[in-house]
């Protein structure tokens, strides 16, 4: 999946479209819910919908679909990630049932880990409520990973070109986005 | 697998809906600015792409794109779409109703025809030819509800019907057709047209193979041109279909169109499909379709029968989806309130206990300056549900010092300041749950004629039904003896009680001891479950009263009487230093949240401001003092301790069996002759073998300068 440049000037990264679960049969009972009043009225009882060359499908398979986006934050001075979720029809999803798909809260720990702090936020360019990994942490986790190496001082030009990739090793873990490794090892 | 057989009928897999949230909100914004009430059809557009996945079908979908601007400068008309190779543009129209009655009424029947009417002029006239996307066009119906922010919608994908309908001669992948060398030029040839700006978004195409095995894409107007030589011809197009035994919806009016058109009984068509953005010959499907025409596509005029409504989840019924908590600004508050204490729990206090903040239930007595303040610091604290007690009015002078009220309130000869109030918490914040109850507080000092009697026992009835309805009260009050009443009644109950005082440059602020009695109607939220266990093993409080900690009248030697008549003006209006009734506010809600978090609640014993005794700052909110008194001329302020008294006029066990006796005659006595209550509880005698003090008592609050009674 290509990440895309946004159209706007001052722009954002975004990676869109991603599936993030397995295809899985949906009982129509428990998505009652999602439906709420759900009419009884149907179309014309006069004709017939559904003609000879219409495929009728049984199974309905229910995908939910990530959207990730890269926002530099003025006030925090470091990169965001924005994310939100949605199934195949557009319905949003609740962060509890993000939750579930990403790999980070799926695990034992609790999902309020270190860096790991989730909360919904107007989108600043989009204005519309999306879930942000909260940047409090990072800058600490930033300066670890920048002083942590036996190299002595990194030279300014290597440390921003690498800060992107170093800022998204450790929060893509997160919301199970990895870089490919193709990516890591071009840099040299 | 290769399906042979004729006679079997083609049957297509219908279009599916994905509606991105951007489009509802862009449709709610047009709704609210622009539209109105009008609900003339609206022009949109909806994309799609091949099929990209091999499990997974591709969506017509709806973006904010999809509607026309928001904006004032531009037109409502949208310039056609233009898209690209991952979003074909294709026409639809929306109508949308005002109310769900017309929702329902609508003539679905009647709508989805003249969109097949539009589909089929637009065969004949060659508007096909020149832009394809229209055999796709769409229908949508939908109801906004701008209330509850739902949105009920029903697609319709058009689809003229053949009739008889076509049969399927054959039907497999594309790699399974072509030789090795023809997929080869295939794919390279549908690559190069996907990648062009140009043709990416032409969804409709024609794919010819010569014998030299190379392959070309054409326009679907270069037709003429492609029929010569043994060539073959495909007629092929954007598939968002992944089944292995069946196209997509598009094929549909493609036929319609093919035979309309050029009068072809057989036709061979590819579905392209694609995976990871390159022409996948082998998810693609080649297939013969024969059509049998009848009389009736002769002739223009009579337009053919259309299907097209999507099932949701295999029923005939319209969609819904609910958008609240992305739309409704009073959810977003809330998340957004919820948010900072969230972080506060995150980065600093793990142990912060935000449930039992947002289901407490406070009672403020008194709408002033303290009330005003408390009931915002408590509202930042995450509290929902909060009652004021005032009978006062909104004066000229409020609103400086009274921070809920503004001049508008004052207007009129002021509204009630518990109404007021209570309208300033839910402007500041939509979700809060604030009752205003205009009332007076009786008191002792201030007798009452037999005619008022019903009334004022009316309000202690309704004073005791509050206090027992909340779990936190607040005396805010400006007289002494206001508290008197409620004082005796949270002590009567067991309440978290929190008292704040103000004078000319200092403050008092404290939180009562337990009552005189261990029976507690209702603990459920200043403790744990658990704890009771451990109270009936803890003797906290005794009948005689000697671990208790002490209420605001616990010092008191005399009882609590009339401070507001005969007295100069100055000393009738209460006038503080302004910065006082902040200071004491706010320190008396970090003393409830203290309280809240202390594993022993009402009970927990004090601690004091650099102890000896190491100090409790174990617990991660820090000390729970007794009482805090402060002083602005010497920005100071100290944490005190004051035991109960046995002879306290109001928190004493005397007094609280005494009021358990006889009820509300008890206190009709006791505000009709305040010197009831000295001898109730020996503060008379007390006085006489006192009498060498000289005592200069401040009626309105204690004096400052007291010392730390230990006991």
């Amino acid at each position: 999946h290509p990440w895309l440049a946004s159209p706007e000037e001052e722009g954002y990264l975004s990676l869109e479209n991603i599936c993030i679960s397995r295809p899985y049969e949906v009982d129509i009972d428990q998505n009652s819910q999602t439906d709420p009043g759900e009419e009884e009225t149907s179309c014309s009882e006069k004709e017939d919908d559904i003609d000879d060359a219409t495929l009728v499908q049984s199974n309905h398979h229910e995908l939910h679909y990530c959207d990730f986006h890269i926002v530099y934050s003025y006030t925090f001075r470091v990169p965001v990630l924005y994310l939100r979720a949605y199934c195949s029809d557009g319905r949003p999803l609740l962060l509890d049932e993000i939750e579930k798909e990403l790999p980070a809260c799926s695990s034992k720990e609790s999902p309020e880990t270190k860096w790991a702090f989730i909360t919904q936020e107007e989108h600043p360019y989009l204005k519309r409520p999306w879930y942000k990994l909260h940047p409090c942490g990072t800058s600490e986790f930033m300066k670890l990973l920048f002083l942590g190496g036996d190299t002595g001082q990194p030279k300014l030009e290597v440390v921003l070109e690498l800060y992107l990739l170093s800022w998204f090793s450790a929060v893509g873990q997160v919301v199970g986005l990895r870089i490919p490794c193709k990516m890591l090892n071009d840099r040299r | 697998m290769a399906k042979e057989g004729s006679g079997s009928i083609l049957q297509f897999a219908p279009f599916q809906s994905s509606v991105d949230e951007g489009f509802w909100h862009r449709l709610s914004s047009l709704k609210l600015n622009k539209f109105g009430i009008d609900d003339s059809p609206i022009p949109i557009s909806g994309f799609f792409a091949p099929c990209s996945h091999p499990q997974v079908s591709n969506y017509l979908t709806l973006l904010a794109e999809s509607l026309p601007s928001d904006s004032n400068e531009e037109s409502s008309i949208p310039a056609f779409n233009r898209g690209n190779r991952n979003r074909c543009s294709v026409p639809g129209i929306l109508y949308n109703t005002n109310t769900m009655e017309s929702f329902h009424g609508l003539d679905k029947q009647g709508l989805l025809k003249a969109e097949a009417k539009k589909i089929w002029e637009d065969i004949h006239s060659g508007k096909v030819l020149e832009d394809s996307a229209v055999l796709s066009r769409f229908l949508l119906i939908s109801f906004a509800d701008l209330k509850k922010w739902s949105f009920h919608y029903w697609f319709a994908f058009p689809a003229l019907i053949l009739d008889p309908p076509a049969t399927l001669v054959d039907l497999r992948p594309a790699s399974q057709w072509f030789t090795l060398e023809e997929a080869e030029s295939v794919s390279t040839a549908c690559n190069e047209w996907r990648n062009s700006s140009v043709t990416a978004d032409v969804p409709f195409f024609l794919v010819s193979v010569g014998s030299d095995s190379r392959a070309a894409v054409r326009h679907l107007k270069d037709w003429e041109t492609c029929q010569d030589d043994g060539q073959k011809l495909l007629f092929a197009f954007y598939d968002p279909c992944h089944l292995p035994n069946n196209p997509g919806w598009p094929l549909r009016n493609f036929l319609a169109f093919i035979c309309a058109r050029w009068n072809l009984k057989t036709v061979h068509f590819l579905c392209y499909r694609e995976n990871r953005g390159f022409a996948d010959l082998s998810l693609s499907l080649v297939g013969e379709a024969l059509i049998t025409i009848s009389q009736g596509w002769r002739e223009h005029q009579c337009v053919p029968n259309a299907v097209g409504w999507e099932l949701n989840k295999g029923r005939k019924v319209p969609r819904c989806i609910n958008l609240a908590k992305s739309m409704d600004p009073t959810r977003l508050a809330i998340s957004a309130a919820d948010l900072n204490l969230k972080l506060m729990r995150w980065r600093a206090l793990p142990s912060l206990n935000l449930d039992i903040l947002f289901s407490i239930k406070c009672l403020l007595l008194g709408a002033g300056t303290l009330g005003c303040q408390v009931a915002r610091m408590l509202m930042a604290w995450g509290v929902r549900k909060i009652t004021l007690v005032d009978n006062g009015r909104v004066a000229m002078s409020n609103p400086l010092r009274q921070s809920l009220y503004t001049l508008d309130d004052c207007l009129n000869g002021g509204d009630f300041k518990a109404t007021a109030a209570v309208r300033s918490l839910q402007r500041i914040f939509p979700a809060v749950v604030a009752e205003g109850v205009v009332m007076a507080i009786p008191m002792p000092g201030h007798p009452v004629s037999s005619q008022e009697e019903n009334s004022v026992l009316e309000d202690c009835r309704r004073l005791n039904d509050l206090i027992g309805s909340h779990d936190v009260i607040f005396l805010l009050t400006d007289t002494r003896e206001s508290r008197w009443l409620p004082t005796l009644l949270c002590a009567n109950t067991n309440k978290i009680t929190i008292t704040a005082a103000l004078g000319f440059d200092s403050f008092l602020v404290m939180r009562h001891g337990p009552g005189p009695f261990n029976s507690t109607p209702d603990l459920k939220v200043e403790m744990p479950n658990s704890l009771s266990d451990v109270l009936d093993n803890l003797a906290l409080t005794n009948t005689d009263g000697k671990q208790r900690l002490g209420c605001y009248f616990c010092n008191d030697v005399v009882a609590p009487t009339d401070s507001t008549s005969n007295r100069t003006l100055d000393q009738q209006c209460t006038v503080t230093r302004p910065g006082l009734a902040p200071i004491a506010s706010a320190l008396a809600v970090e003393l409830l949240v203290g309280i809240l978090h202390h594993p022993y609640g009402i009970f927990a014993e004090a601690e004091i401001a650099n102890s000896n005794n190491g100090g409790s700052s174990e617990l991660p909110l820090g000390i729970l003092p007794h009482q805090i008194r402060g002083s602005l001329p010497h920005f100071q302020q100290m944490t005190l301790v004051g035991h109960s008294s046995n002879s306290c006029t109001a928190c004493c066990s005397t007094v609280v069996s005494e009021y358990r006796k006889r009820g509300m005659q008890f206190i009709l006595q006791a505000i009709n002759h305040p010197t009831f209550l000295e001898d109730l509880t020996g503060l008379t005698e007390l006085m006489r073998s006192a009498n060498t003090f000289q005592l200069d008592w401040d009626d309105e609050i204690e004096d400052a300068d007291d010392e730390c009674i230990e006991l």
